[in-house]
């Protein structure tokens, strides 16, 4: 770039004024030639100050890239060969009888060989490797290196880009160099484009005189004869009017930019600035970008097809979008192929090969910003505040999430699938509901995916963070974890009243929750039962003895932010949260009560891979260990037998999940809310208009939801009870509509065989707090317990302190 | 002040990653230092809350009939190796030596990475934990060491470790009394451990 600065003078202020100063000899003339020459001059002068310092002071805009999480390829991670497949499908790796070059695989019975693509993470760069993985029932099995470099214990897969955070109405691009694009995109370029564009002055004589003569029979300018120095000067210093006076600049312009700079220069800013298609407000430019925007893949592994489509698609990016019009864009690719052979680089059958091959464009399900607006919308809020708008549009940066594609795509296609069945399923208006949905990873509080509404690829109401519902019944794990914080008051079969409850409000009025069921359970149901099938009434109680305002500090510590009303109805969900919001309470009971803000984001990192920011993992105990459990134990319980079981149709029976179903007043909001070991989903399902929705949480939400963790193969929760629990085997009897509550009409057999019950369930207390007396084998009826007629002394039911409660265990063992 | 939990942690992290069986393991409590926790040396307060007797203070979970002797459980995994994926395995090698070289943040990184893979491996909060606490964060270094008691099931090896380091931590916060307490808790877990040595 250091010639220019010579060339400039000659170019601009001396050729012309010479030249005009041989015509005539006329003194006149010469002055008003000479006067002419001057301006024309100081125009070139002007033109001159604006090409240079354009082309060499633009630093293009880059807006932040934004990464889902990489794949982890490790022997024993449980992707099948199909699932990784359709993984390295998306993200435009292609099937080849080689591996020789990055981005392409094999699958060849004998497991699958695959080449990775070199990837510069934010801990360093990764090299390509070429790799070989085998597979079993359980997944991955084996994997090992077949480039010669040592088997490696575990790659990460290149991630995927998911889309860019620009200004709205912005331009978005990725740089290119020209010499690490495949030789043919330039070539073909200048074969298609601009013949003589290695010799030309940055003006083609021969295409202005062509398409004069075009514009003069139309009486309008309707054809370029562009060089492709002219069409970069077209995108890059001029507006997009047609007008003659226009025309005369651009081509001065284009003749200024040819004298200063290479060829090769000219080319490179061609590649990055041509504008090639449209997404939604984005404009994408350079084929870099557009590269991933048509085919999900850097520009280093176009196929000739491919370059062929893209550089067809210069001369009308909209006319020939192969997504909206794929044969209009295929005719011109073959036109352009046939082009490519005619200059001899494209050999017979290799030009035979590419005109047989479909347009291979991504489906606009995967591209770019448009396929994940609302875990971008995400992104973007828990950056916001942190980086100045420039930093993110302007600068290049690239931003590590925790998206994962193919839960993500699960959560979506789920979604989707749900709602139209159940409109169908029950006689509701198609199109009328709508629905949000997050998978969070459990420990980590990572957000896997978010689903902002029905629509795929939509970027509306982002309804995931931005629809805030009342909660409903999903308050009630909240209403029983704050009563298991008080152990000596409840445990897990505290017997409840759920006979008609009336409850003078301060405003005067009186508030009577009813029963989903319209009926009254007895007083006293197992708290247990109660949440399980989600009594209101017993609930209500529950948790005005354990206190509304305790209701709401749990609430706090299990990280909602928002301030919940300290109203009775609190305890049945009578406040409204985001299905965000209610994913976050949710993760800290799953994680047995250490609060992790849920994160979007892991690494920012400047263009060039430099670490800016760290989202590290960060995790308080905000609610102990022993009341968690036991709240998660009840919600297994929600799953196995209660409101929450359907799931069991859809969900490997062996795993323990755990959940709770809400539904608001007149069938509003339809919510479900679990988790399994290591995924945590929450779905909400209702209508824009808040007007009912007919549907309850196990009818609306609950089946979204079961297919979701089914498909993404949730684990089963291990059972780890804290050292604060103790668990004691107990007949959990308890059946309202059953003679004497499921006691039966002779309630002592169920102690016949003393404490030796095969059928007993071990029901978690907190250590101390097992209520005197209990024993082995006991069930879960306290008032049944009590009345049963063995001699008290066998059955240790002195009184006892709860501070001797160990002490008393202990002389029963020895 | 930074220096001290550093080799300290730094220490825990490779005694975890030594392949020594683990009664030669060098286990300096790093408890022992501070001349403070000399003087709550004697034990009453940590007979109460001895975590050993865990298993007997579950009296309705026992048949009353039974010995507790005769109910000698299998040793808890007292190495990451025993529980984690050739992955986390190398991912924790790679961390500790990203740790030794003072790369505190990849190697926090690193095993976060770990985390993703195996969430629920006690071995790797503890290595965490113990990052943490070098990097001079001791708040997160207990909440950490607690987490992986909370994963850990009952394994008063990795629950031993883990109290070390929250005594610790607890004494580089300027927290004596929680330390000491911390401390003896250690102690009592690495007691309990002795019922699994033959």
């Amino acid at each position: 770039m250091a010639r220019q600065s010579k060339k400039k003078t000659t170019a601009a202020s001396g050729a012309r004024p010479r030249r005009s100063l041989t015509r005539r000899l006329l003194p006149y003339l010469l002055l008003i030639a000479t006067a002419g020459a001057a301006v024309l001059a100081l125009y070139m002068a002007h033109l001159d100050h604006q090409v240079r310092s354009k082309f060499e002071g633009t630093r293009w805009k880059l807006p932040a890239k934004v990464y889902a999480s990489p794949l982890e390829l490790y022997a024993g991670q449980d992707v099948s060969e199909k699932e990784l497949i359709t993984r390295l499908r998306r993200q435009g790796y292609r099937r080849a009888a080689t591996i020789d070059e990055t981005g392409t695989y094999n699958a060849s019975g004998a497991g699958l060989a695959l080449h990775t693509r070199d990837f510069q993470f934010w801990n360093g760069a990764q090299p390509d490797r070429k790799l070989r993985l085998g597979f079993d029932a359980n997944g991955v099995s084996s994997l090992e290196a077949v480039d010669g470099k040592g088997d490696p214990a575990l790659i990460r897969l290149d991630p995927q880009l998911i889309g860019s955070i620009y200004p709205n109405k912005g331009t978005d691009r990725i740089l290119v160099k020209l010499g690490e694009v495949p030789p043919m995109l330039p070539a073909g370029l200048i074969t298609v484009e601009d013949r003589h564009f290695m010799s030309n002055w940055g003006i083609s004589p021969r295409g202005i005189l062509r398409a004069a003569i075009a514009d003069i029979k139309a009486g309008a300018i309707v054809q370029g004869g562009s060089t492709l120095t002219q069409q970069l000067v077209k995108n890059f210093y001029l507006d997009n009017q047609q007008t003659l006076s226009r025309k005369g600049k651009e081509a001065l312009m284009a003749i200024l930019l040819d004298a200063h700079y290479s060829k090769e220069e000219i080319l490179e800013a061609y590649l990055n600035e041509v504008y090639l298609g449209q997404d939604g407000s984005r404009a994408i430019h350079g084929f870099g970008l557009a590269s991933y925007f048509y085919f999900q893949k850097p520009v280093q592994e176009l196929q000739p097809s491919e370059i062929a489509l893209l550089v067809a698609m210069v001369k009308g990016p909209s006319y020939y979008n192969p997504r909206r019009h794929p044969e209009r864009a295929r005719k011109r690719r073959d036109l352009v192929l046939n082009m490519f052979h005619e200059a001899g680089f494209l050999k017979d059958d290799a030009w035979q090969a590419a005109k047989a091959k479909g347009l291979g464009v991504t489906s606009t399900a995967a591209r770019g910003n448009t396929q994940y607006p609302a875990f971008i919308d995400l992104v973007k809020r828990q950056l916001k505040g942190q980086y100045k708008v420039e930093d993110l549009t302007e600068e290049g940066l690239r931003i590590f999430t925790t998206l994962n594609p193919t839960v993500q795509a699960v959560a979506q296609t789920r979604v989707a699938e749900g709602l139209s069945r159940v409109e169908q399923q029950r006689g509701i208006e198609a199109d009328s509901l709508e629905s949000a949905a997050v998978v969070t990873s459990v420990e980590g509080a990572n957000v896997l995916a978010l689903v902002g509404g029905r629509e795929q690829g939509y970027a509306g109401f982002n309804r995931a963070l931005d629809a805030e519902r009342q909660i409903g019944s999903l308050m009630k794990p909240v209403d029983y974890l704050t009563a298991m914080m008080q152990p000596a008051k409840f445990n897990p079969i505290t017997p409840l009243d759920d006979s008609p409850l009336a409850v003078k409000l301060a405003t005067g009025k009186t508030w009577r929750p009813g029963n989903y069921s319209n009926r009254s359970h007895g007083e006293n149901v197992p708290a247990y039962y109660a949440l399980e099938h989600s009594l209101n009434i017993a609930s209500s109680r529950l948790s005005l003895a354990v206190g509304i305002p305790n209701i709401i500090d749990t609430l706090d510590k299990l990280g909602y932010e928002g301030e919940a009303p300290a109203v009775p109805s609190l305890a049945l969900g009578s406040v409204s949260m985001s299905p965000l919001e209610v994913a976050q309470i949710y993760n800290t009971i799953a994680t047995g009560g250490y609060y992790t803000p849920l994160r979007a984001i892991k690494d920012v990192t400047t263009r060039e891979g430099e670490p800016l920011n760290r989202y590290p993992l960060k995790l308080t105990q905000t609610v102990d260990a022993g009341p968690a459990y036991i709240t998660t134990w009840m919600m297994e319980r929600v799953a196995r037998y209660g409101t929450g079981a359907g799931m069991y149709s859809i969900i490997d029976r062996s795993k323990t999940m755990a959940g709770k179903t809400g539904t608001t007043n007149n069938l509003r909001d339809a919510w479900f809310a679990g988790f399994g070991g290591n995924r945590l989903g929450v779905v909400w399902v209702g209508r824009d208009d808040n007007d009912s929705a007919n549907l309850t949480g196990a009818t609306g939400a609950l089946p979204i939801w079961s297919h979701i963790m089914a498909d993404i193969n949730t684990r089963g929760i291990i059972d780890t009870p804290p050292d604060s629990i103790t668990q004691v085997p107990l007949q959990l009897i308890f059946d309202p509509d059953a003679a004497n509550q499921g006691a039966g009409t002779n309630p002592n057999r169920w102690f016949a065989n003393g404490q030796n019950c095969s059928n007993a369930v071990k029901v978690p207390f907190i250590k101390g707090f097992v209520p005197q007396g209990l024993l082995n084998c006991d069930t879960d009826i306290m008032r049944v317990n009590a009345q049963q007629n063995q001699p008290a002394g066998d059955r240790g039911r002195a009184p006892r302190d709860q501070n001797n409660d160990q002490g008393s265990w202990f002389e029963r063992i020895f | 002040m930074k220096r001290v939990p550093i080799v300290a942690a730094l220490g825990l992290v490779m005694a975890g990653c030594a392949s020594a069986p683990p009664d030669t393991r060098p286990r300096t409590p790093p408890a022992q230092p501070s001349p403070q926790s000399g003087q709550t040396q004697p034990l009453p307060p940590s007979q109460r809350q001895a975590p050993p007797e865990a298993d007997r203070s579950r009296p309705a979970a026992s048949r009353p009939s039974r010995e507790p002797a005769a109910t000698r459980k299998p040793a808890p995994p007292q190495q990451a190796a025993a529980v984690s994926s050739p992955a986390v395995m190398s991912l924790m090698g790679r961390a500790d030596t990203l740790a030794s070289g003072g790369h505190m943040d990849d190697a926090a990184a690193t095993l976060e990475r770990a985390l993703d893979l195996e969430p629920r491996n006690a071995f790797i909060y503890q290595r965490l934990a113990a990052v943490r606490l070098a990097q001079g964060q001791p708040g997160q270094a207990e909440q950490l060491a607690r987490k992986s008691n909370s994963v850990a099931g009952d394994n008063p090896f990795v629950e031993a470790d883990n109290w070390k380091l929250i005594a610790e931590a607890r004494r580089t916060a300027g927290d004596a009394k929680g330390a000491s307490a911390a401390s003896s808790k250690a102690v009592n877990y690495e007691r309990a451990t002795s019922q699994y040595s033959q």
